[in-house]
């Protein structure tokens, strides 16, 4: 009985007890909050400039981006940012094959990092983020908005309202970048214009012991460019084929251009000149191989030239041509890039919008040209920037016709196609493996088309 | 026994409703998610469409039944490569060996690693032109046994199976190790005065006795083969080209291009094959025992 007794009044002690630190707790809070809405009113009553700059210490601002997006240029911006608002930057970087599942994962589960990025097209805003009203701050009005080209804000706006931030360069993207100097040493004296001038050199390259073209499959997004780099040509094959297959009066399957284009990259597959083991190689490597000269080209930017250089030390001289394919000569033209989105369930809405602004004035945007060993130049209306294009990058671009870069890249050029890039990949790969044929690769894109465009109810698909 | 010792049937009660409404009933609104059209923009709209999300699973180019046999294929290879070594393992490190409780700590640490370790540490591991295990093999002169461990079709499911047996094998060598430490050491005694080898003692004593431990691997393995998952994707992320997807690697692609409702169906599947599959074998086990 009394041992009862102790327990029931122990219980008792330990009940209020509880209620005691729940009580505490409260009453934090409480005082936090009254805290902050004195902050809040004394700094109301601040001088102009103070209120310009609102207080943020001690908030913190994730980002979610995918590798490859920000890498190490915007580093000294946002270190200033931090020290500037005293504030701290939680950056996520997700590895590029992943990045698209967790992004719409935390998007549709309300995880949302503060601000996140997409690779932005015209097109993408509706076909990625999809639900943009609730997901996306309205940035309309914003003073950044004039520092983005004409061009760029296709893929950051939808209709009148301004979602996005695109900060890209505007060099040639993924065109081919290879090594003029081992070309000439093997005989090369030409670049390839054609698909046959390109096997005959990969032949050439391949009896030096070298591989021709390094692609690195593993990353599962870099080998299709191969085939959506150069829109062109099918439009070319086809006119009025963008505008078909936005109207869902085309499809991919039994395209005769595209049919050949998928076999030209097999046969470079079965011949193995992408190398022993293009499937499984990721582009970790992909400068050493360069430097060491066991590749001679590779699909990448034309700014790659000067980091290869940099990486590497080699003293061989580098060049860019169009990548031959169906014998394109078209120019990659592409108004998309990595884009930057507010969260719109955010905790920190104004200082997102600071960080937005922050990024966008001539120092940042210097600092983040400047921290690229991957840019030349950064595509922004100021004229204060100083931009370091590459002599190898002026002589490319006057070499081609104007009329060649009229098309854009298939991928950004139609919709809902870049939505299926990582899908088209996969089976750019089943396909090289003898589990798919090339016009079924042709066809899953119609299908999974159709899906997006179901989704969004376009009226073309219903 | 004393019957103030036997806790109340009420005490159930409140563990049932936690189960009810955080497993019972997301998964029974999964089974009807999956027979709508709920996707990324339906924005509160969902429409009933019968077995349309179905009809796709099984029609479409997509190839999901592919998905659903390798799931199958993974679950049955995923356990014998597992059960049979962690068996003899187990059988190993409880006699009389000295240091076996190292041995025990070796195996059992993998599988306290991370999914998204092992799959960064065997990449680079199984990387055909610098990777580790080429290398050796090289070193050593087997060039004739490299192979391009993730990227050829012929070997890249024995890569995920060796991967997964490597992290696996130690805790069910455990779990095997507590029902053999429980069998009274007398009845293999009498054996071996009975003139009973390894193998008698193996079918007549062993096994019998472990039916217990048998059947909790049986359903932990096939419950985790069925629902696999992370070693798939860290490994290989269902390539090379589809060659290695399973249903939840499909699911989740679904899921991420906003078909919520298709992923649902493919995640209703798996539980239908799941609980089948678990029933049958937790009865069948369960009939063993009584016989015994």
């Amino acid at each position: 009985m009394k041992k009862r007794a102790y327990v029931s009044v122990l219980s008792v002690v330990l009940s209020i007890l509880l209620l005691a630190g729940c009580g505490n707790t409260a009453t934090g809070t409480n005082n936090k909050s009254d805290d902050s809405s004195t902050n809040t009113a004394s700094t109301a009553t601040q001088a102009p400039t103070a209120a310009a700059e609102p207080s943020f210490e001690g908030e913190e601002l994730s980002i979610l981006v995918s590798a490859g997006w920000m890498d190490n240029r915007y580093d000294a911006t946002i270190a200033r940012f931090e020290e500037t608002y005293g504030v701290t930057v939680d950056l996520q970087t997700i590895p590029a094959d992943q990045y698209s599942d967790v992004l719409q994962t935390r998007l549709a589960g309300g995880t949302c990092a503060d601000v996140f990025w997409i690779q932005s097209n015209p097109f993408a805003i509706e076909s990625v983020i999809v639900d943009y009203e609730n997901y996306c701050i309205d940035f309309t009005g914003a003073d950044w908005m004039s520092v983005v080209p004409e061009a760029r804000l296709s893929s950051c706006m939808v209709g009148d309202s301004l979602y996005g931030l695109q900060l890209w360069h505007n060099s040639p993207e993924y065109v081919m970048v290879y090594n003029k100097t081992l070309f000439n040493e093997l005989g090369i004296t030409e670049v390839p214009t054609t698909y046959a001038e390109l096997l005959a050199d990969c032949d050439t390259i391949a009896a030096a012991g070298i591989t021709p073209w390094f692609l690195p499959g593993a990353d599962g997004w870099q080998h299709q460019l191969s085939f959506f780099q150069i829109g062109g040509v099918y439009e070319e094959a086809t006119p009025g084929l963008y505008d078909a297959l936005n109207n869902n009066t085309a499809t991919f399957a039994g395209n005769a251009k595209m049919l050949e284009v998928l076999n030209e990259f097999k046969e470079l597959s079965d011949k193995g000149y992408f190398g022993e083991d293009w499937i499984g190689t990721s582009s970790t490597n992909m400068a050493n191989e360069f430097g060491d000269r066991n590749v001679a080209m590779a699909m990448a930017n034309s700014s790659y030239i000067q980091q290869l250089k940099e990486d590497t030390g080699t003293t061989d001289e580098f060049g860019l041509f169009l990548i031959p394919l169906g014998d394109n000569q078209n120019f990659p033209t592409n108004p998309a890039g990595p884009t930057m989105f507010g969260y719109k369930g955010t905790e920190h809405e104004d200082l997102v919008k600071a960080f937005f602004s922050f990024v966008c004035t001539t120092e940042s945007l210097q600092e983040i040209l400047d921290n690229s060993p991957s840019y030349t130049n950064i595509h922004v209306n100021d004229p204060d920037v100083q931009q370091h294009w590459l002599t190898e990058e002026q002589t490319f671009m006057d070499s081609i016709d104007e009329s060649k870069m009229l098309t854009p890249v298939l991928q950004t050029g139609t919709k809902f196609t870049n939505d299926y890039w990582m899908d088209f990949g996969a089976d750019m790969i089943a396909f090289c493996q003898g589990t798919m044929t090339a016009d079924e690769v042709l066809a899953n894109m119609d299908a999974n088309r159709a899906i997006s465009a179901a989704i969004q109810g376009d009226p073309a698909w219903q | 026994m004393k019957k103030n010792k036997i806790y109340p049937k009420w005490f159930i009660i409140a563990p049932l409703i936690l189960y009810a409404v955080f497993f019972l009933l997301p998964s029974l609104l999964g089974v009807w998610y999956s027979f709508t059209d709920w996707n990324v923009r339906s924005k509160g709209v969902i429409n009933f469409v019968g077995i349309n999300n179905y009809i796709e699973i099984f029609t479409s180019n997509k190839n999901y039944s592919a998905g659903i046999i390798n799931t199958l294929k993974f679950t049955l290879i995923s356990n014998v490569v597992k059960l049979i070594p962690a068996l003899f393992l187990a059988i190993l490190l409880k006699e009389k060996l000295k240091g076996k409780n190292f041995y025990r700590t070796i195996f059992y640490l993998p599988s306290i690693l991370p999914f998204l370790v092992i799959g960064l540490i065997f990449k680079s591991i199984l990387n055909f032109n610098d990777g580790l295990l080429n290398s050796a093999l090289e070193f050593l002169h087997l060039d004739f046994m490299k192979q391009k461990w993730l990227s050829d079709l012929a070997v890249v499911w024995k890569s995920i199976y060796g991967v997964d047996a490597w992290r696996g094998i130690g805790y069910v060598m455990t779990i095997f190790l507590a029902g053999l430490n429980a069998i009274p050491s007398s009845y293999y005694e009498a054996a071996s005065i009975d003139g009973a080898n390894f193998f008698h003692k193996l079918r007549f004593i062993t096994l019998p006795m472990l039916t217990g431990s048998i059947t909790i691997n049986l359903v932990f393995g096939l419950t985790y083969g069925l629902k696999v998952f992370d070693i798939v994707y860290v490994l290989t992320n269902g390539g090379p080209g589809h060659a290695t997807e399973v249903l939840t690697t499909y699911s989740y692609q679904v899921y991420a291009n906003g078909s919520y409702g298709l992923a649902t169906a493919l995640n209703t599947i798996l539980f239908l094959i799941t609980t089948v599959l678990g029933v049958l074998i937790v009865t069948y086990m369960s009939k063993q025992e009584v016989g015994e």
